[in-house]
């Protein structure tokens, strides 16, 4: 049985005051860990992350050394093709980084276009080529668990210092990020109202988040020392 | 059927886009209405299909080439509002990226192939086909024919009728048509007989094709069942369509076999040796020779110096693939019907 006082309806408008900045540095950190936390079992396809990055690697080059249009034409293809496969949530977030990137291409090439306007299909195929090299990096990231990624590179002989520190980078973004997350959670629920010293929480959520990864870090050193590490790294 | 740049007066084509801004918001509200969120993506396998047809060229009577457009096979699925908006899309890639119809001439090409095409056929179609219950078997597909054949010609006999117009309305002070130099008295003739007697039947062919596929093997598709809002029938392989997809692009270069330019469709240096009537027309419309247009990334769907059926199977995949992309993306900002469970 609710209380009475509980269904009532209480009609509470805080006053703006600018207040986005919190919410969307957690929305943006949020959205960033879960990806990177939640990424399980989206592979598309069973290949092993070794051979897509070395197929990814291997488009790539044959892409920007391309010059006969009929081979760009097929990369188009194949990376166009493998794009419409995916769902339509998975779409937006591979095609808006590219879509960017090609238009900052653009950008840079316009002044050429407009004064010499021969060299205008060159422009346009450079163009093409950083929209298709973008989405096909996109792809692999968004196919591919980081964890599989890491495990690639050190099947790829990789140097084991390079892969450590990438996956503990990661491990510690998934760590300090959350961290971060709660702290700036935590600091917007007890702010009801008008919030006048909001810039103040800035530099105590980063001092809390330095301290931590230096806990952090040290903590790693130690298990790593106890447990024996001899330096050599084979991924997760 | 795609009416190329400069054929059209700019203001006869301000006018056919005009009429075509309310035609699109009715389109998309009522597909918002009737079409369930999960069917839109869908929707860009009937673009694919209709992209498809319009490359399959067929050689018809009188050395000139035409095409099936597949609105009313769209029509069938997902409605004829639907199908406005997926031909409009395919058209607006075909104009944009492979120089098939002027991008000035948008308008009208959608007010032909987008609007008239798909709303005639579908009509059509509901008037012979009667009610479900009482109806034999093969009835719905000799409507779903004759829907198509009747939507194709009256498409057809739209775009005559623009053409035809130009020179009434344009012309420059010799007397010389200033963009489409042929009246009425022969575009009409011109576009329609071929149409009657040959596109007309391939369209009804390729609809009644995958029409029949459609029903077999995913009958909740058809937009009827959609209408009705008939309960699931548990066949929902959507595999065989998507094999056809595959199967018609590795058919398309069978296109490239009709040579000839399509009737209204040729380019600024070929249309003063067209020789109608037992004579050449002799000069060159000063619209036509001077006019603005696009430089696509791939005119007639290839590059120079290309293999031609190679380039043709390419654009018919990135073609494909973009319509199935702006349809998924359409189906994150397009509402949908919400399912009454």
């Amino acid at each position: 049985m609710i209380p009475a006082w509980m269904t009532k309806e209480e009609p509470i408008a805080p006053p703006r005051d600018g207040g986005a900045f919190a919410l969307r540095t957690v929305n943006a950190l949020g959205g960033a860990l879960a990806r990177l936390r939640v990424q399980r079992g989206r592979d598309g396809l069973p290949i092993p992350a070794a051979v897509k990055l070395l197929l990814l690697l291997g488009l790539l080059i044959l892409l920007s050394l391309a010059r006969n249009p009929l081979l760009l034409l097929a990369i188009a293809a194949l990376v166009l093709g493998y794009t419409a496969c995916l769902p339509a949530r998975e779409l937006g977030s591979v095609l808006r980084p590219a879509l960017g990137a090609a238009l900052l291409a653009l950008l840079l090439f316009l002044p050429a276009m407009l004064t010499r306007p021969a060299g205008r299909w060159n422009n346009w195929i450079v163009v093409g080529k950083v929209f298709l090299s973008v989405t096909m990096l996109n792809l692999f990231n968004r196919r591919t668990q980081w964890n599989q990624i890491t495990k690639a590179l050190r099947q790829l002989r990789v140097p084991g210092v390079f892969v450590f520190v990438l996956d503990l980078t990661l491990k510690y973004i998934v760590l300090l990020g959350s961290l971060i997350v709660d702290l700036l959670t935590a600091r917007s629920l007890r702010a009801v109202g008008r919030d006048r010293h909001k810039y103040r929480s800035v530099g105590g959520v980063m001092g809390v988040t330095f301290l931590r990864s230096t806990e952090l870090s040290r903590e790693t050193w130690e298990a790593m020392s106890c447990r024996g590490f001899t330096d050599d790294y084979r991924g997760l | 059927m795609h009416i190329p740049e400069n054929y059209l007066s700019p203001v006869s084509c301000a006018v056919m886009g005009a009429a075509m801004i309310p035609v699109w918001i009715h389109a998309v509200k009522k597909t918002n209405e009737e079409l369930p969120k999960e069917k839109i993506p869908l929707l860009g396998a009937g673009a694919a299909f209709s992209f498809l047809a319009m490359m399959f060229n067929v050689p018809l009577v009188g050395g000139t080439t035409g095409h099936a457009v597949g609105g009313t096979l769209i029509a069938l699925l997902f409605g004829p509002n639907a199908a406005c908006i997926a031909v409009s899309v395919a058209l607006l890639l075909q104009a944009v990226i492979f120089g098939d119809g002027g991008v000035l001439a948008f308008g009208a090409n959608c007010f032909n192939m987008a609007f008239v095409l798909p709303y005639v056929g579908w009509f059509v179609y509901k008037l012979l086909r009667g009610r479900e219950d009482q109806s034999s078997k093969a009835r719905p597909y000799v409507a779903a024919a004759i829907g198509a054949y009747a939507g194709l010609n009256a498409a057809a006999l739209c775009c005559a009728v623009e053409f035809g117009l130009q020179p009434m309305l344009f012309q420059d002070a010799a007397g010389n048509a200033l963009y489409c130099p042929y009246d009425l008295s022969i575009a009409i003739p011109a576009m329609m007989i071929p149409h009657l007697a040959v596109a007309g039947l391939v369209e009804a062919a390729f609809t009644v094709a995958v029409y029949a596929l459609v029903r077999k093997t995913a009958p909740d598709l058809c937009y009827e069942r959609i209408l009705a809002d008939a309960p699931d029938t548990g066949k929902k392989s959507r595999l065989p369509i998507f094999a056809l997809i595959a199967v018609l692009i590795a058919a398309c270069p069978l296109g490239l076999l009709a040579t000839g330019t399509a009737w209204g469709e040729w380019g600024a240096e070929e249309i003063a040796e067209i020789v109608t009537n037992g004579k050449a027309l002799g000069y060159t419309p000063a619209g036509l020779e001077k006019g603005w247009s696009l430089e696509v990334p791939m005119p007639d769907y290839a590059l120079e110096g290309m293999n031609e059926v190679l380039a043709y199977i390419l654009s018919a995949v990135i073609g494909v693939a973009l319509l199935v992309i702006i349809f998924k993306l359409l189906s994150l900002v397009l509402k949908g019907r919400r399912n009454p469970a």
